[in-house]
């Protein structure tokens, strides 16, 4: 049976045990890893995984389930539980499915590009080549020797999917992805192993970037933690860098959610419409970009995926409310989750902001932390680089950086041009006023 | 009613329960094996969760999911090849041995022996499993729950909470014939509150977790849960930010644990030692913390989250001693590292589920108790933070750096508990802050909250302990230098 044909008669044998309103996604996927160490392939991996899900309302009760376990009789089983637990929960008629006319596909599969149709053809002999260039890549590294340790990863993955709703919407979808990595280990005297990865994925084999620049990258990461120290405690300018940014942006995603809000745990309640950063920042949900690792065609609820500023200059312009919280908070939907987040980039590059700047701190990366979504205040641990008109004065580590969310983002100065492709959070460095640091 | 499979007699279910036989099982051994491997075992999972979720005040949301599938794996030397299938025929089992062996280029011949059970001890028998109990038992609880949490303060404004329980049958076989089979039960029960004192708004939570059925949810536990996140919430009213810089560091008997899991735990897991990629890699019997010191990573507790009967290569978890008296005694090994130091595994060997290879994992970690009461040890202190309750940490393994987020504590001044703290990360060197462990309390105290932990991409259950201890210094991310 094709995964459309099992979407469609669960949704037909769910309506036959009673449930009114059914939505179901099954899905097919494929990986295979492949981990090499010291000249050898340490670890493979490789599998075709199922799975099947399943939303209910039942007498405007709702409950969602899920199962890998498609033998027919347990389906049929699993079904008549599931319709069955769903009737001794309490009704909540806000979780009906959204109207027909409101779901569908917000960009082609074209235009989204998700799918690298080389990947079903690709032999398994090319992915351990692949592995067998990127650690040729250490190797060829002009500090090889320095190494303790290296690690290369090579790694693909293809998915479909489709989802069937009793209210008529019925979608597929299929993406590939492909990920390539490199961990070093190296050694400092008092026995100290500074670590660091470079690892890349994208939706298409094409995509990913050379051996020589991964390695490259991730010798540059580990050697700017050689020797790293705290410094006194204070308020330094901050270079947050690209690749790492989405760590402070992050600490607004509960708070912009319609979940936190409607539980009243949210610090930016009753905030649409105001500043809460600088006029320089502006963060846009864009859910078609071609290959972006973070599009999609519709969201959670099904609805059109459309893209959303979420910051525009610095004013909160929209929360992230499906449909379910819209009904309860009595407000419009949006999406219910993020997509792609795009930062908007400054002119200048990060070493021009450098070279002007006397003294601050570049975060290159972090350790730990939280935040609390009904304050916006946070506090991660850090490593980055103490940085003088452009040159590196010490590697740092086991510090602090912490603050109030929408303070430090009052305090951008400006964003960099630099904007980080590979996420899903496509920010450029950003460059902020003096925040808060603690180290010694 | 239902039986629990564990007691009805392992060789009525344990087949049935996948569908397989012991012939079959050594059939795809065999293949596994049939490209010159040193080792191979096959790992049948299958589970069940279900949770029941209250808030504003209705149950209105459900949810449970079933697992079911095979993992084959094939070792040569600390080479791995894996493969899983979530279709127990032969034909799929046998396809997954297939190219799991394809890592395999030996030329030896190892043939699987009959298969015979190893029957084991059960550390969490359960006298009412949740297969067995029904869904209105478990609405009526979460609602129980919120009444108890909206009586406890009028400030109380939002109450969320829900019940999670899960069952795993494991049967594990291998080819030097053991065959072991475990019933893995875990329940965790959640309260979440959010209050309201004119103005201020403040919310904070409280979980327990155990391997156990229904019966873990007794009176004292209940109202413990309750009135913690109560509690903990009200607390925050009166707490400010944390301040900035170095300072002497009193961890609080319990989830402080959380340390010693980022601080030491990871960095003796012996995948990274035996890589050389861990700060302890080259530390085995030396000093490491100072006398009075003793860590222990322990699958054997009664009941505990982290506890297991068997662990997921079939060996017998035991009681590990990492640290003893300040010395460094041992790694966390599975059975690749075994092999490799040339000592026998330690029980450690984990996965998140049939999808996911074994790695070296921790259990339950926790420091013994020493000799001072937590009131001297907190008197010692003139100026310096008192730790209370955590939410997450995080450690790299070879710089040792680590770090760990407090989610609430009290500023200590003048050897006295002042004014209540929130919300600060703290981080420090692992070895260095061993090495600056001045003071243990004679209370030790294994936390019952639900801890998960995270290594390259599997999550296990685990737990944690601590007495009160007293650190000389850690970095404290405050807010004002």
């Amino acid at each position: 049976m094709s995964i459309l044909d099992l979407a469609r008669s669960t949704v037909e044998r769910a309506r036959a045990l009673g449930a009114e309103e059914v939505s179901v996604s099954v899905s097919r996927s494929t990986e295979l890893s492949l981990m090499r160490r010291a000249g050898k392939l340490e670890q493979a991996t490789q599998a075709t995984s199922r799975g099947l899900s399943l939303a209910l309302l039942v007498d405007d009760r709702f409950s969602a389930h899920s199962t890998s376990d498609l033998r027919p009789e347990a389906v049929a089983e699993f079904l008549a539980r599931a319709v069955a637990a769903t009737r001794v929960l309490e009704p909540e008629p806000e979780r009906r499915q959204p109207p027909l006319v409101e779901c569908g596909r917000g960009a082609t599969e074209a235009e989204l590009d998700a799918f690298d149709a080389g990947h079903a053809t690709l032999p398994v002999e090319a992915r351990r080549v692949a592995g067998e260039a990127l650690e040729a890549a250490v190797d060829a590294l002009p500090n090889r020797a320095q190494v303790l340790s290296a690690t290369v990863h090579i790694g693909d993955s293809s998915d479909e999917s489709v989802r069937v709703m009793s209210n008529g919407f019925e979608g597929a979808r299929s993406s590939t992805g492909f990920g390539a990595g490199v961990e070093l280990t190296l050694e400092e005297p008092g026995g100290r192993r500074p670590e660091a990865t470079s690892w890349y994925s994208s939706l298409h084999r094409a995509d990913l970037p050379g051996p020589a620049f991964i390695a490259d990258e991730a010798w540059r990461k580990a050697a700017e933690r050689l020797g790293s120290k705290p410094i006194a405690s204070g308020r330094y300018p901050l270079l947050l860098q690209n690749q790492v940014a989405g760590r402070i942006l992050g600490v607004l995603g509960g708070p912009l959610s319609g979940g936190e809000l409607h539980q009243q745990r949210s610090f930016l309640a009753g905030r649409q419409g105001t500043a809460i950063g600088n006029a320089a920042l502006t963060i846009l949900d864009v859910p078609n970009i071609r290959r972006g690792l973070g599009s999609r065609p519709w969201d959670g609820d099904a609805l059109v995926a459309r893209p959303m500023p979420v910051i525009e200059a610095g004013v909160l312009k929209n929360y992230y409310v499906n449909t379910y919280y819209s009904r309860k908070l009595g407000v419009p939907v949006t999406t219910g989750g993020r997509s792609n987040w795009v930062v908007s980039p400054g002119s200048r590059s990060p070493a021009e902001i450098l070279r002007d700047t006397p003294r601050c701190i570049v975060v290159t990366g972090f350790l730990g932390g939280n935040s609390n979504g009904l304050t916006g205040d946070f506090s991660f641990g850090i490593q980055g680089l103490l940085m003088e008109h452009g040159e590196v004065a010490a590697h740092l580590g086991e510090m602090n950086v912490s603050g109030n969310i929408e303070e430090v983002l009052k305090r951008l100065v400006e964003p960099a041009s630099d904007v980080w492709e590979w996420s899903g959070t496509r920010s450029p460095s950003l460059f902020f006023d003096e925040v808060q640091f603690s180290g010694t | 009613m239902y039986l629990n499979p564990s007691r009805i007699g392992a060789r009525l279910t344990h087949f049935s329960s996948f569908g397989v036989d012991a012939d079959l099982c050594r059939r795809v051994l065999r293949t596994a094996l049939a490209r010159g491997a040193d080792d191979a075992d096959l790992y049948f999972e299958h589970s069940g969760s279900t949770s029941v979720a209250l808030s504003d005040g209705k149950v209105n949301r459900a949810s449970t999911h079933v697992d079911l599938g095979v993992g084959v794996r094939v070792v040569v030397g600390d080479q791995v090849g894996y493969a899983y299938t979530e279709e127990l025929t032969e034909a799929a089992m046998t396809q997954a041995a297939e190219v799991a062996s394809e890592i395999a280029r030996g030329n030896k011949a190892v043939s699987p022996v009959a298969l015979a059970e190893r029957r084991l001890g059960d550390r969490y028998p359960t006298q009412q499993p949740w297969e067995g109990v029904d869904l209105e038992t478990r609405v009526a609880m979460v609602r129980d729950w919120e009444r108890r949490a909206f009586a406890a303060d009028r400030r109380v404004i939002r109450v969320e909470t829900s019940l999670g329980d899960s069952f795993k049958h494991v049967l594990i076989a291998r080819p030097d014939g053991r065959l072991v089979y475990d019933y893995q039960p875990m329940t965790r029960g959640w309260v979440v509150c959010t209050a309201q004192d004119g103005e201020k708004k403040e919310s904070s939570s409280a979980n327990l977790a155990q391997r156990a059925g229904l019966e873990f949810y007794d009176e004292a536990h209940v109202s413990r849960m309750c009135q913690k996140a109560v509690d903990d919430t009200l607390l925050l009213f009166d707490a400010s930010k944390a301040p900035a810089g170095e300072m002497t560091v009193v961890l609080g008997a319990g989830s402080s644990g959380i340390l010693l899991h980022e601080a030491i735990g990871h960095g003796l897991e012996a995948d990274f030692n035996r890589k050389g990629i861990s700060i302890f890699a080259d530390r085995l019997g030396q000093r490491i913390a100072p006398a009075g010191v003793t860590v222990v990573d322990d699958g054997t507790i009664p009941h505990a989250r982290g506890s297991i009967n068997t662990d997921d290569e079939g060996n017998s978890p035991e009681r590990t001693v990492l640290v003893e008296d300040g010395i460094l005694r041992g790694f966390l090994h599975d059975e690749i590292s075994a092999r490799h130091y040339g000592v026998l595994p330690t029980g450690s060997g984990r996965r998140e589920s049939f999808r996911h290879v074994v790695l070296p994992r921790m259990r339950s970690t926790y420091m013994e108790s020493g000799t001072l009461s937590p009131e001297e040890i907190i008197a010692s202190v003139q100026n310096g933070i008192y730790c209370a309750d955590f939410a997450n940490g995080q450690v790299q393994i070879g710089a040792g750096d680590f770090a760990f987020y407090v989610r609430r504590g009290y500023l200590i001044e003048g050897g006295k508990l002042t004014r209540p703290i929130k919300d600060v990360n703290l981080i420090g060197n692992g070895p260095e802050v061993l090495a600056t462990i001045e003071m243990v309390g004679n209370d030790l105290k294994i936390d019952e909250g639900g801890w998960t932990c995270g290594k390259d991409g599997q999550s296990v259950p685990v737990s944690q302990g601590m007495p009160t201890v007293k650190v000389s210094k850690l970095s404290v991310g405050g807010a004002s230098a």
